[in-house]
């Protein structure tokens, strides 16, 4: 358990880099195209395509940080009033569901990269289209293992006979 | 009968807790597989999404907003107008409004305002003699108040969802919002002056200082809607230019906020920006199959054998979008309800713009509506006292809400004005 939460950090780690680095390319580019058009009635030809795909980027990789902090947008009724035990099956059961829902999308998303890739479609410069959309499927995998991950810490809170608040900080 | 099953099971899974975007997709995975649709048709429709155009604005203007968050800038504005309201009777209550109205239009109406700035304002108004129960009311439903104003991202994504055009959606906003602000406050000086708070004397030399102070950060407005306005921009554009003023000013003038801080800052507002995006991508698939199903035909069919006139339909919209706001939440009610609506509303000759400054302040409204608004809840936990407690609070101010919501529907005219 703990060396797939190490693992999880880690990965996380990397996507903070990545959002901040991806993020200021975003704005200087799109600042850019503006100076660009205005001062020099110019600009750069591939840059409001990049910068599209800088949203997509920004885009995956913030939700799937979303998943890992338990920040995505829910509505969450019974949760409310229903505390102790009872949260923790609801909160395990979502999480399984969301795990099975997010490998459905995984396996949807490679489909579609590998339908890119047969199709050879070209974005801006001649580069192919599926180096900028693998961070689909990609960021949906890490999904599933986040959702699986807080399944496991669910399911071992119930497996463990009177929630102890320690085992919390433990795992 | 399957169909069915899975509805409710969908319904069930969304209120234990499940995130928005894994039961929308769910929903849209079944129904693709079921009428024999390649499930990659679901990535084709959030990929077409989040590259669409316009979304560019949505991450460039919510970073503007942490970045406005994290600064002394609601601490400028509080001061501002402390220096310009600070005489009237109820002045802090009045200063408290425009505040949560400015924050919650930058930030994204997402429980931040509430959370942020009722720390600051509560026991600031506790300090001022004003009454708890009348406090907590007005900061519970300050909540969302300002989500008309641009650019705030409720407004944006109802442009995405509904196809309407962006800029004049944010200039219709802007005088249905500025009537939220101006009867609430009205309502706030009356009810200041019954419970005798004690006032301050206007000071010129304060509001000087207060102006010099904020002199960066007033012509903002005129950034994010001027060139809008204008024109001149387009609003991706104008979301670039915000990004990078407000990054030079807290940055480099104001150095409010250290360089280290700003990745952490930008990680936080692209974890909410993400957040909305996966939604928005997972409606998209689900929309396009109700669509196909013409389900949007089937459900104006019933509403025009039932329901005749536009009045009697504006009713029911209302009453139905404040369910929807107070129990799903203002984006998940924004991207499942809109694409349905839209074309109803239109068959009842009601104009597109209108129908979305009606839209959005409902869920406002809906979002501080007892027994499940959202506003209610943070503010429970924020201000450490039982929802029931705030229920009450805040019941005097729904109040006046519902009275400028039936204003806001029933005179177009305000909506539209600026745009003619």
């Amino acid at each position: 358990m703990n060396r797939w939460d190490q693992l999880d950090d880690i990965i996380s780690k990397v996507e903070k880099t990545l959002v901040v680095f991806l993020l200021s390319l975003m704005i200087l580019v799109a600042f850019l195209q503006i100076v660009l058009r205005n001062l020099f009635a110019t600009g750069l030809s591939w840059g409001d395509v990049l910068v599209r795909y800088l949203v997509l980027w920004v885009g995956f990789i913030g939700a799937t940080l979303a998943t890992k902090e338990g920040k995505h947008i829910t509505i969450e009724v019974f949760s409310r009033w229903v505390s102790g035990r009872g949260e923790i099956y609801l909160n395990a059961i979502a999480h399984l569901c969301s795990l099975c829902i997010c490998s459905l999308l995984t396996y949807a998303a490679i489909k579609f990269i590998n339908f890119e890739f047969q199709m050879k479609s070209t974005t801006f410069l001649g580069i192919p289209a599926w180096i900028f959309e693998f961070i689909i499927p990609l960021t949906f995998g890490l999904m599933t293992l986040r959702f699986a991950l807080r399944f496991f810490k669910e399911i071992a809170k119930i497996m463990t006979p009177n929630s102890d608040p320690k085992l919390d900080k433990k795992l | 009968m399957i169909l069915l099953l899975i509805v409710i099971l969908t319904i069930i899974l969304m209120l234990i807790g499940a995130p928005i975007f894994v039961v929308i997709s769910g929903l849209a995975l079944y129904l693709f597989c079921s009428s024999q649709i390649d499930l990659s048709a679901v990535i084709i429709e959030m990929h077409r999404m989040a590259t669409t155009p316009i979304l560019v604005a949505i991450p460039l203007f919510t970073f503007a907003g942490y970045l406005l968050s994290e600064s002394g800038a609601p601490k400028r504005l509080i001061r501002l107008s402390n220096a310009i309201l600070g005489w009237l009777p109820g002045g802090l209550s009045v200063i408290a409004l425009i505040t949560c109205a400015v924050f919650t239009a930058l930030t994204g109406a997402t429980g931040l305002t509430i959370i942020a700035l009722g720390g600051i304002l509560l026991p600031a108004m506790m300090r001022g003699k004003y009454p708890e129960l009348f406090s907590l009311g007005l900061l519970t439903t300050s909540g969302t108040l300002g989500l008309l104003f641009p650019p705030s991202l409720p407004l944006i994504v109802y442009a995405i969802v509904a196809k309407v055009r962006i800029d004049q959606l944010f200039i219709a906003g802007i005088l249905p919002g500025i009537l939220l602000v101006v009867l609430l406050s009205a309502f706030c000086v009356i009810r200041s002056v019954r419970a005798d708070v004690p006032k301050t004397r206007f000071q010129p030399g304060e509001l000087i200082n207060a102006i010099k102070e904020a002199i960066w950060e007033l012509p903002l407005p005129v950034v994010v809607l001027g060139g809008i306005y204008s024109g001149y921009f387009a609003v991706s554009e104008a979301a670039a230019i915000t990004a990078v003023y407000v990054l030079l000013v807290e940055m480099v003038i104001y150095r409010d906020i250290k360089f280290r801080e700003l990745p952490e800052i930008m990680k936080r507002s692209m974890v909410l920006v993400g957040g909305v995006l996966i939604i928005l991508g997972a409606a998209m698939g689900l929309t396009n199959y109700l669509i196909d199903a013409e389900i949007p035909m089937r459900l104006l069919d019933f509403f025009k054998t039932n329901i005749e006139s536009r009045f009697l339909f504006l009713v029911v919209l209302n009453l139905f979008l404040l369910a929807v706001g107070c129990t799903m939440g203002i984006f998940s009610a924004l991207v499942v309800v809109v694409p349905l609506l839209t074309p109803i509303g239109q068959a009842y000759g009601i104009d597109p713009i209108h129908l979305g400054i009606i839209f959005l302040t409902n869920l406002e409204i809906g979002a501080s509506l007892p027994p499940l608004g959202i506003n209610l809840f943070i503010s429970s936990m924020r201000f450490e006292r039982p929802v029931l407690n705030l229920y009450v609070a805040s019941l005097p101010f729904i109040v006046i809400l519902l009275l400028c919501l039936a204003i806001i529907t029933y005179l177009p005219w305000l909506s539209l004005v600026l745009l003619k």
